[in-house]
């Protein structure tokens, strides 16, 4: 089962162009199109560490972060650290001897523990690790103070535009590559200059200063044998960009890092797609709209070997995942014209969309005051054109299939179906509770080569029955629509004459 | 809505900072002392499930694919917060290519959503890490070193200087000499995979000095450092000669036919500069990217300065006797960024960014070489009459 929903064979194009397998695919109830992980908003929902599985409000995270307090990570070899019990024997006061438990960090796949680094081993079982600073931390807050203070004291002469005199005349003089470089440059005024003005100056800075001195190459590198069991790989040192050891006696245990929930939020109506449980250690989900609870699904029952210029049948079998009677027909994919009309079409609504929202939030003048609650103009991409060359041909039979709805008792029921259908047998070649078999031929084409794969394409248009609530308010019943999905069939490859 | 982010409405969101290299990407929270992750820069392919990297693209539509799987991993897998309204800085090199910054910023306007976006070269807020206003800024990375003299906070940009003289070329340069000269491209050696090379440069090799290489240019070597075999992965191992380990860097120094190694480029530069502005830059020079981290890189280079000034070449126009270098207070691979860090850890992000209502009216982002934006105002003014 998971390799038929795994795999690439049958693929269905997205609003946005994308093509992906129908369980990689959300079908929006609310606009009811087809969206996908492409073309989705994704938004961090909670944070969370993989191995104690504690859950982090995004504000502690960030305070932390986004690092678990208690867990940490192998410097060596980046798997995750476990804390050992030893007991020791500690001679007491009184001439008894007391047997005390020290913990140590461990890790279970490489061996390295704490002590290889002379950690001292702790009496309780969590937290009290030394931590490490970046040494050059205080200058750095340094420099930053002195920046801000630098940016504080530029707005302000902004703001205050008029009374102030442009300085910039001097670099006018000195030529167009000063000027326009400093305006391009986007760097705040340090110069001499800007520091003598006596508007309260910038927080005092001792800059940096250059030495002749450098470090220099050891001269024992030219005789002493290099171990590289000492020496620690790239690897280890980038995964602690701050410090980056270069021995292994260097080598700190590093905080774990979180991991997080994605919610998923369909860009044009804004309502969720896919949300999960808060609860890190729940895998259900609170909003899950996959395309496989809505739209018809279609597998490959057999096909007859496929040879370049010959015809060859194939059976599909389509499936209707709904709890209402869908009736589906099929025709072929639109030329590249009429697609370019539809995609251009698709932007233009779009944009209206856009334009009404903007009108929208242009009366609430109350928003306009509170830019920062009123929700932005969202702009989406534009979708793409389907990127895929067609290497066969499909002959789609003219007719409405309708598939009653699901029903999971009927998986039990052998009493057989009680519909009654009229299909034409040359088509429709099998039929069970929801689900029907179809006969298609496709012809490969003429040059395809050997080895290569058929892929043919075809649309699917389905009923739809939207149950949204919103709709039923206005409407009263469930509203039926038409709708319809690119397909794309990769059937196999072409075997020889 | 994530349920506890943004309750009060004056706290801003913690803008993020990233400098996408050829090879390497920092990127972390403006205002902090140090990246939150380096990573190289490549995304896996989801179809074939091969490793991509990112300048490795052939047209706009398949960088701006790369650059969505790459942006949307560092989110969500590393910084691990939303990138919707949020603000960036970008730190890239003045040399950097348009259709790349134009892309980049259609992926973070249009697919991401962010709430503004700020370029910052990066020659120029390496400075900030200094706290001086002019420098010589040398940045060695993976595919070329680049220099750019900065005065009084103006990049001297007609005194420019890149050569394809960085990682690349020393791993390329290590490659050769691991596989030898009689054999070719049979050699298991060349079979090596990229990041392997990049380990044995990093762990083994070194630059070595000076006098050294002057012996080994004239053909009379002195005994080479001991070779070190390299466990590659659990089966076969690689032998390291020593030759290898001093002289896989040699390629940055070693003046190609047209004179120019990494030393000649800072020299170079310093002649493009006005007389006097030499001194001064000379006597603040500030190395910043991975390759110049390597064991020996900055002795070396200055002792390579030092010899070149009295050879007849420039005795004749320069008279800069002293070279000084900085240190900055980072690791010289992610000075930039922590220059980025700082920049933007100001209330400058607020007046200086292009904000996302800018970018859908105009749809394309202010560039220095594009003439639209950096005339004279004069200019600007006849063109209108």
């Amino acid at each position: 089962m998971s390799h038929i929903l795994q795999s690439d064979v049958v693929r269905y194009a997205c609003t946005c162009g994308s093509l992906k397998p129908l369980s990689r695919i959300y079908f929006c109830r609310h606009c009811l199109k087809i969206r996908c992980g492409y073309c989705v908003s994704h938004e961090v929902d909670s944070h969370y560490c993989a191995n104690c599985l504690e859950n982090l409000p995004s504000a502690e995270a960030r305070l932390k972060k986004q690092r678990c307090a208690s867990c940490f990570d192998c410097p060596s070899c980046l798997h995750t650290l476990s804390t050992k019990a030893s007991t020791v024997v500690v001679p007491s006061s009184d001439e008894k001897t007391v047997t005390r438990k020290l913990y140590y960090l461990a890790c279970g796949f490489c061996r390295w523990t704490s002590r290889d680094i002379g950690y001292p081993d702790q009496t309780v079982a969590s937290g009290g690790w030394p931590e490490k600073e970046n040494p050059h931390a205080s200058r750095i807050y340094n420099l930053l103070e002195h920046f801000k203070t630098l940016a504080l004291r530029e707005k302000q002469e902004r703001e205050k535009k008029k009374k102030f005199i442009p300085r910039r005349n001097i670099y006018h003089l000195s030529g167009l590559s000063a000027a326009m470089a400093r305006k391009r440059a986007g760097l705040p005024s340090i110069g001499p200059s800007s520091l003598k003005d006596d508007v309260g100056g910038p927080a005092e800075l001792i800059p940096s200063a250059a030495t002749e001195e450098v470090e220099q190459l050891p001269e024992e590198i030219f005789t002493d044998t290099l171990n590289l069991l000492k020496v620690t790989t790239l690897k280890q040192r980038l995964a602690q960009p701050e410090f980056q050891p270069q021995t292994v006696d260097e080598l700190y245990p590093a905080h774990k890092c979180l991991l997080i929930k994605r919610s998923q939020r369909c860009r044009s109506c804004e309502h969720n797609v896919s949300k999960p449980e808060y609860n890190p250690g729940s895998i259900k989900f609170k909003i899950q709209l996959s395309a496989h609870y809505h739209v018809p699904e279609i597998r490959i029952v057999t096909c007859e070997p496929l040879r370049a210029g010959e015809k060859s049948e194939m059976i599909i079998k389509i499936c209707n995942p709904t709890q209402y009677q869908s009736s589906l027909q099929f025709s072929p994919l639109p030329s590249p014209e009429e697609e370019a009309e539809e995609l251009s079409k698709e932007i233009e609504e779009r944009k209206q969309k856009v334009d009404r929202k903007d009108e929208k939030t242009n009366r609430e003048d109350v928003l306009l005051l509170l830019p920062s609650i009123c929700r932005q103009v969202s702009i989406t991409e534009d979708p793409r054109p389907v990127n895929v060359a067609l290497t066969g041909d499909i002959s789609l039979p003219p007719v409405t299939l309708v598939l009653p709805p699901r029903d999971d008792a009927a998986e039990y029921d052998d009493s057989g179906d009680t519909h009654n259908f009229q299909d034409d047998p040359k088509i429709v070649v099998w039929r069970k509770a929801n689900k029907a078999a179809m006969k298609l031929v496709i012809t490969p084409e003429e040059d395809i080569s050997e080895g290569r794969d058929v892929i043919v394409g075809f649309v699917m248009h389905y009923t739809y029955i939207n149950t949204m609530a919103t709709q039923l308010l206005e409407q009263r019943e469930p509203q039926k629509v038409n709708l319809k999905v690119k397909l794309y069939i990769t059937v196999g490859k072409v075997v020889g004459k | 809505m994530p349920l506890y982010e943004g309750i009060g409405l004056g706290t801003e969101k913690q803008p993020v900072v990233i400098d996408i290299g050829t090879a390497y990407t920092k990127f972390g929270f403006a205002g902090e002392t140090g990246p939150r992750c380096i990573i190289s820069t490549e995304v896996m392919c989801q179809e074939s499930g091969r490793i991509k990297k990112i300048f490795s693209y052939s047209n706009e539509e398949e960088l701006y694919s790369l650059l969505v799987e790459f942006i949307h991993n560092l989110y969500f897998r590393h910084l691990l917060v939303s990138p919707k309204d949020r603000r960036v800085v970008i730190v890239e090199s003045l040399l950097c290519p348009s259709v790349f910054r134009d892309t980049l910023a259609k992926v973070l306007f249009r697919h991401f959503e962010v709430s503004s976006v700020l370029f910052v070269p990066s020659h120029l807020v390496a400075l900030c890490t200094l706290g001086v206003s002019t420098a010589l800024v040398l940045d060695v990375g993976y595919q070329e070193a680049v220099l750019i003299p900065v005065y009084e906070g103006v990049p001297v940009l007609h005194a420019w200087q890149a050569q394809p003289l960085a990682s690349q070329a020393v791993e390329s340069n290590l490659r050769r000499r691991l596989a030898g000269p009689e054999e070719g491209e049979l050699s298991p050696h060349s079979r090596i995979s990229e990041s392997t090379i990049e380990d044995i440069k990093v762990r083994t090799c070194f630059v070595t000095s000076f006098e050294r290489a002057h012996k080994i240019t004239a053909g009379q070597p002195d005994p080479p450092p001991p070779s070190v075999s390299y466990q590659a992965d659990g089966s076969s191992t690689v032998d390291v000669p020593g030759s290898a380990r001093e002289t896989a860097y040699e390629i940055l120094f070693e003046q190609d036919g047209d004179e120019m190694s990494v030393s000649t480029m800072v020299l170079d530069a310093i002649l493009k500069c006005p007389v006097d502005m030499r001194k001064e830059l000379a006597e603040n020079i500030l190395l910043m990217g991975g390759t110049t981290m390597a064991t020996g890189f900055k002795a070396r280079l200055m002792s390579e300065l030092k010899y070149l000034v009295t050879t007849p070449k420039y005795a004749k126009h320069l008279a800069i006797k002293v070279f000084k270098v900085h240190k900055p207070p980072a690791k010289e691979n992610y000075v930039a960024w922590l220059g980025g860090s700082i920049f933007g850890g100001t209330d400058v992000i607020v007046t200086r960014s292009l904000s996302k209502e800018a970018y859908l009216k105009e749809n394309r982002i202010p560039d220095w070489a594009n003439l639209m934006y950096n005339c004279r105002e004069d200019d600007n003014k006849s063109a209108n009459l």
